[in-house]
């Protein structure tokens, strides 16, 4: 062991992060620390919009709820409803291929 | 068989082996160190089902997701720095493989080395500042007010309301200024917006530094003595933190 922190019961300890600091910890971990270029690549730019977004929520999703904030279900982008979209933007186009194909059958 | 990748948390001063074996990482996968040349890196193996490129795209916009990873990427960066000088990665950075994440990190080279140094025996502290709210003006006696007086009142209100907001600024900035010569270094984030906080005081500074272990003590009473000097002010300190608004490879 090299470089230990010392048990400082008077100023806190690293293993107890405080539940409600979520903000501090995204603020941290999205945007500071060492960027290096991994194998897989994270859109830079879509991180600091979501950042961004963030730093408009209230600590917890939950106690976003409590509070009658719950924009990011209607934004496309932060919801997985985003995915059920698409699913359903397919099974639509199908539906029309379907359709189309039928008429032209009758059609000839 | 899913395809896997290796997740990086942190490059450490390296551990003896085993030192993280008790350590759970993200979606609960064991935590390894890796080394070469006397850098570690902290890792775990993750799916590509969860952080191939689409997928970690679509995770990162899912808010819950994001919760979890980011407090799980905390926890471990949090336990490698109780045990060694440890600088975080970046959330979300994933290599092939355990060999890719060695060549990545030989290709910083001394860029790393310079990072561990700065980081020695150090750690990080997080102060906010908020205006405290201030009572609202006494409202004025009822009957003979002009229209001309209650204009005037309100002008005067309003100047004094802004000049005490100047004012409070200029004291979070005194605030940084002197934790900022208490400290190795000193870095201000965006001031979280009143909606993040729940406080309804506005935030007028959020920063963080850069202190001696050996300091944490004095840095703490530097704080107490600056929020009793500044009752328009109060004074928040977080940590301490693994020293991620430290970590750059390009110290400014």
């Amino acid at each position: 062991m090299t470089e230990g922190i010392p048990a400082r019961p008077d100023t806190g300890s690293l293993t107890r992060p405080d539940p409600a600091g979520l903000a501090d910890v995204l603020e941290r971990v999205l945007d500071k620390g060492i960027v290096i270029a991994g194998d897989i690549r994270v859109n830079l730019l879509d991180i600091e919009l979501l950042t961004i977004k963030i730093r408009l929520l209230v600590a917890s999703v939950d106690k976003a709820r409590e509070m009658g904030i719950d924009w990011w279900e209607h934004d496309p982008e932060l919801s997985s409803k985003h995915g059920e979209l698409m699913q359903e933007n397919r099974e639509l186009r199908s539906r029309i291929e379907a359709l189309e194909a039928g008429r032209s059958e009758q059609r000839s | 068989m899913t395809a896997q990748a290796t997740y990086l948390y942190a490059v450490i001063r390296p551990l003896p082996r085993g030192a993280l074996d008790d350590l759970t990482g993200i979606s609960g996968a064991r935590v390894r160190t890796v080394e070469r040349d006397g850098i570690g890196c902290v890792v775990s193996t993750v799916s590509l089902t969860e952080f191939g490129e689409r997928e970690l795209a679509a995770n990162l916009n899912e808010l819950t997701w994001l919760e979890r990873v980011a407090r799980e990427h905390d926890a471990v960066v949090r336990a490698a720095a109780q045990l060694t000088t440890t600088a975080p990665l970046r959330m979300a950075t994933v290599c092939r493989d355990d060999a890719a994440a060695l060549a990545k990190l030989a290709e910083l080279g001394d860029r790393t080395r310079a990072v561990l140094q700065r980081l020695d025996g150090r750690i990080e502290w997080g102060v906010k500042a908020f205006a405290v709210t201030r009572p609202a003006p006494v409202p004025a006696a009822a009957g003979a007010v002009s229209g001309a007086d209650y204009l005037r009142r309100r002008k005067q209100e309003s100047t004094e309301r802004q000049q005490a907001d100047a004012a409070a600024a200029e004291q979070a900035a005194a605030v940084y200024a002197a934790l900022a010569d208490e400290s190795v270094a000193g870095c201000r984030h965006r001031a979280q917006d009143r909606q993040l906080t729940g406080v309804e005081e506005p935030m007028l500074l959020n920063a963080a530094f850069l202190v001696e272990h050996s300091s944490a003590q004095r840095f703490a009473n530097a704080v107490d003595e600056l929020a009793a000097r500044y009752p328009a002010l109060r004074l928040e300190r977080t940590g301490p933190w693994p020293p991620y608004s430290f970590a750059s490879l390009d110290p400014s």
